[in-house]
């Protein structure tokens, strides 16, 4: 599978939507406190982020994990009145949050904004203490789904979600294979300070945003014949990879800044950091990104080195890669990193085949 | 309207398993409502009246009667997974406790003349798929109402608009069925949030006094399961609001001893593919609005 697209249908609104649209509108319009009102979900670029992901429940998870469901619960609700504290995910929805007040300080009434949904599949009851958290942090989160065990797949889809972030590493490898960007969410070991007014993403390149179609050959063929075959299709495109329409959302909302002459001050900044190197493999990279029309501000080419040292310096609020030598190498120096399970890296580790044990159904 | 209905014509209509009925209350107009008493355990049980939950559906509901199979069998209707679902119910109800006596009364309703012509195959064709039923009541579009009043219905459901839409301004609590395919597993019912915290201030005081009495005997009830495998399950949905309304329902309902399995806060977002992925049986405190 080497094609993934996420596009958000064309405009054949019903009048069910529009009058549930309305009424949204209307009720935040009314409210006293001045609170944004989400965006429409078909204009909006819509993150969906896990609890485990936005605040920190490692404590809880241990009861639930050694005591079971009924217990967990419980001892969710004696605590509902006390915020959890932030999780790996955090800063990223702070992040989002800032460049939507931008957006709408240069387009008042564009609904071309970042929509944060809290996709949990917890129990409802567990849920009021997520509310009373999410009240506590005031962040911008207005909707959810608190499914109670169902698989968030489908919900993904009926909020039309253009990232998926959770621990759940099943749940993200379903949510690839139906075609919508996902990564599993790892904290960082220490804590990098990261910028308060610039949302910053880094991706890898290959089995992120491109496929996996050239790793293949690394992996299976060498280094060599990597570096031959990457000279002799330099002009040939890569296929997409999970995260490109990701990386595409951000383009769109970058060129409104660039729009109203904010290019110098635009409040988000991406980062390529790949293991190819620019003399050779990096420039087949560089025109994919040109032929797809989208934009990377920063791309740097490691030529094998490691990336720890680099991204502490970038201080993303987050970034992509498909190969955990490369999360963990990121954790270890402070960057919160986000796991990609896709293509034949996750076959592999540090280089060598993974012997995978038979599964359990 | 003189009711045709006889008990011996009824007796007439049936098979070698002979549904004795007894006890027939006839309406101020004539409608019919017949007690079933068979050898099923569960419905033999003496519903304690104070304590069952009366759910009445139409019988347009429950069967397609339209299409025949030949030999007087109905195909079935968009109710029908529900009425499996409420049967389920009941049944682990009593494996919890044999001598529970908060279980679901299912009352069979005809709401028009058409229908009311058709009672002995109606109750034959109940026997026919194991539906348990307690009562049958075979009104038309006159007295259905009175009906539903005089058997102390909790709930009535209707795949018809106008004819919930009328049950509820006389203070029957009402609902629409959900016209999609919904388990035969779980009981699934929908509160709908925005009306959780206002309600509609155009149904009666009566309507909101049952819709809120109902509550709290299906969240008894749900409080006689675990959180998993629960034969019934309780989900919450707000449209228009944001997380502040959903919250608030939720700790409305909990105050009335309602505990929600699954909430879904959709601020705006389209309904229908919401709708589509939760499947309720029916959904509760609607505008009576798709």
């Amino acid at each position: 599978m080497s094609e993934i697209k996420l596009t958000k249908s064309a405009p054949t609104e019903d009048n069910g939507e529009e009058k549930d649209w309305a009424a949204a509108k209307a009720f935040f319009d009314n409210l006293k406190t001045n609170k944004p009102r989400p965006p429409k979900p078909r204009y909006a670029v819509t993150i969906a982020v896990s609890s485990r992901t936005l605040f920190n429940m490692v404590k809880e998870r241990k009861i639930y994990q050694d005591e079971g469901l009924e217990k967990y619960v419980a001892y969710q609700m004696e605590h509902e009145n006390e915020p959890l504290m932030p999780g790996a995910a955090f800063p990223f929805v702070q992040a989002l949050m800032n460049v939507n007040s931008r957006l709408r300080e240069l387009y008042p009434d564009s609904e071309e904004l970042f929509d944060i949904v809290l996709m949990t599949n917890n129990h409802a009851q567990v849920g009021v203490r997520l509310i009373n958290s999410i009240n506590h942090y005031d962040l911008s989160i207005e909707r959810f789904c608190m499914t109670g065990g169902e698989s968030p797949i489908g919900y993904l889809k009926a909020y039309m979600t253009n990232l998926y972030l959770s621990k759940d590493s099943d749940k993200v490898t379903e949510a690839i294979a139906e075609g919508i960007a996902a990564a599993t969410m790892f904290t960082a070991d220490t804590e990098n300070e990261l910028s308060k007014t610039q949302l910053r993403v880094a991706f890898d390149g290959d089995a992120v945003l491109f496929s996996d179609e050239s790793e293949i050959i690394v992996k299976q063929h060498g280094l060599d014949t990597f570096f031959e075959h990457e000279k002799e299709f330099e002009n040939k495109p890569l296929a997409q990879g999970p995260l490109k329409c990701f990386l595409e959302a951000l383009g769109k909302l970058q060129r409104k800044f660039i729009a109203k002459n904010e290019r110098l001050n635009c409040p988000i900044r991406t980062f390529l950091v790949t293991a190819r190197s620019a003399a050779s493999s990096g420039a087949r990279v560089l025109k994919t990104l040109r032929s797809w029309g989208l934009e990377i501000d920063e791309a740097l080419f490691l030529a094998g080195a490691p990336k720890g040292p680099l991204l502490e310096k970038i201080k993303p609020h987050i970034f992509f890669d498909d190969q955990m030598f490369h999360i963990e190498g990121a954790q270890e120096l402070g960057t919160i990193s986000a796991h990609v399970p896709y293509g034949i890296g996750q076959k592999y580790h540090k280089g060598k085949l993974i012997e995978q044990p038979p599964k359990k159904e | 309207m003189v009711s045709t209905i006889q008990n011996t014509d009824v007796k007439q209509g049936f098979g070698p398993e002979n549904m004795r009925l007894k006890k027939g209350i006839i309406g101020k107009d004539s409608s019919l409502c017949l007690l079933a008493e068979d050898a099923d355990p569960v419905s033999s049980l003496q519903k304690d009246a104070d304590r069952a939950v009366v759910v009445a559906v139409t019988s347009r509901a429950v069967f397609d009667c339209g299409a025949e199979d030949g030999d007087d069998v109905y195909g079935v209707g968009v109710a029908f997974p529900l009425l499996q679902a409420l049967q389920r119910v009941n049944e682990r109800l009593l494996e919890e406790n044999p001598a529970e006596s908060l279980l679901f009364d299912v009352v069979l309703i005809t709401t028009d003349s058409q229908q009311q012509q058709q009672s002995s195959r109606i109750i034959s064709n109940t026997r026919h798929y194991g539906l348990e039923i307690s009562r049958f009541c075979f009104s038309s579009e006159e007295d259905f109402i009175e009906s539903l009043l005089t058997n102390h219905v909790d709930l009535f459901l209707s795949t018809d608009r106008s004819e919930a839409a009328q049950a509820s301004h006389k203070g029957v609590f009402s609902a629409l069925l959900n016209r999609k395919v919904a388990s035969s597993e779980q009981l699934r019912v929908l509160f709908c949030g925005d009306a959780v915290i206002r309600p509609d201030t155009d149904s009666p005081s009566a309507s909101q006094d049952a819709a809120q009495s109902f509550s709290a005997q299906l969240g008894e009830m749900r409080q006689r399961f675990g959180l998993l495998h629960s034969p019934l399950s309780i989900v919450l949905v707000t449209s228009r609001g944001g997380r502040e309304s959903c919250g608030t329902a939720l700790r409305t309902l909990r105050s009335r001893g309602v505990s929600v399995d699954e909430a879904y806060c959709l601020a705006g977002a389209p309904r229908s593919p919401f709708l589509s992925l939760l499947r309720p049986h029916f959904l509760l405190n609607n505008d009576l609005e798709d």
